[in-house]
């Protein structure tokens, strides 16, 4: 019997797939989100708010990640933009190789902004870099405030965490602070947004943000 | 359970590592796994065990070395180690922590005949 070294990381191989993606990406001047939470956060229902304000301005494309259906992306094209429905079958999230796939021969010329809503889903699309820019990822009222110290593998590799369902806090008995505490402890460099898609509270704030990052990633 | 596509890009590693080293069997396969990194052992290597059938890797044991999360605080430079996902200095109660060690998910090396 003889040792072998390796030394490799395990998903080598979806890591190539982001990085050429990650050029495309750079090459065309795109700027790529990759949009993560559990299932029912309102992933879909705040692009739905935020699509409308940006939209004018910049030309996106979104790809809907789902193990079955059609209808995030038919709720993203009543917006007016163009979405393209990923469905992974039982796959719990997207792997690099997806996104290839599906923009293959697909000309990304005139857009600037990528947004990738993932499969809902706390843990498995931690693991997998789809060449976005950032990640950003979603928790709600309706869940526990203690989200980001259950599921510290997410909110390590996120950039953004945005609180949504402000308006249901009255009924909840969830802490705005703690959960964004709780976030801070597992990653200090979050950015964090607060927002309603009912209310609309902090979807301008949001867009705006948004807006700065298309913008920086053309300069 | 994205367990079972970490086990088959483990597994085409593994493989492909092996043919090149003129192996015929895979005997173990060292992972290390920070305790951060969102995998669950038992998961994986019942998803390993199974694809592995009918692979030279397939009496292979997948030996899975768990790496504990080490902190350095940017502020004090305390080192420590950290049991919770909460990264808060434990001497000058800082968040400015960085994460030394806990995130791994990689192929130290394969025993091979």
């Amino acid at each position: 019997m003889k040792t072998v070294e390796v030394k490799k990381g395990i998903l080598e191989r979806n890591q190539e797939n982001a990085d050429l993606l990650r050029s495309i990406f750079y090459q065309n001047r795109i700027f790529v989100m990759n949009l993560v939470s559990s299932p029912g956060s309102g992933k879909t229902s705040l692009l739905e708010k935020v699509l409308p304000i940006v939209k004018e301005n910049y030309n996106i494309l979104v790809i809907e990640g789902d193990l079955q259906t059609e209808n995030d992306a038919e709720r993203v094209r009543k917006t007016g933009v163009e979405a393209i429905q990923i469905n992974t079958g039982g796959a719990c999230h997207l792997e690099a190789v997806n996104i290839l796939k599906v923009l293959k021969g697909y000309d990304l010329t005139k857009i600037d902004c990528i947004i990738i809503e993932n499969v809902g889903n706390l843990v498995c699309p931690s693991s997998f870099d789809l060449g976005e820019d950032l990640k950003v990822l979603l928790i709600s009222t309706t869940e526990g405030e203690d989200k980001p110290i259950k599921y510290p593998s997410m909110v390590r590799v996120s950039s953004v965490l945005v609180v949504n369902k402000l308006d249901l806090i009255p009924y909840v008995n969830f802490d705005v602070e703690k959960a964004i505490t709780y976030a801070i402890g597992v990653n200090n460099k979050l950015e964090i947004f607060k927002t309603s898609c009912f209310t609309g509270e902090g979807i301008e704030e949001f867009a705006v943000w948004l807006k700065s990052k298309i913008e920086d990633k053309k300069l | 359970m994205h367990e079972a596509s970490i086990a088959q890009s483990i597994l085409d590693i593994v493989l492909e590592t092996a043919l090149k080293n003129g192996a015929r069997t895979v005997r173990v396969v060292n992972l290390l796994v920070g305790k951060i990194s969102a995998v669950d052992n038992s998961a994986l290597t019942t998803a390993f065990d199974v694809i592995k059938e009918g692979t030279i890797a397939d009496s292979a044991i997948l030996n899975i070395e768990n790496i504990p999360i080490v902190g350095k605080c940017n502020d004090c430079g305390n080192l420590d180690e950290y049991e919770e996902y909460f990264f808060q200095c434990k001497k000058c109660r800082s968040f400015n922590v960085e994460l030394i060690s806990g995130e791994e998910l990689s192929i130290k090396d394969i025993e091979v005949d």
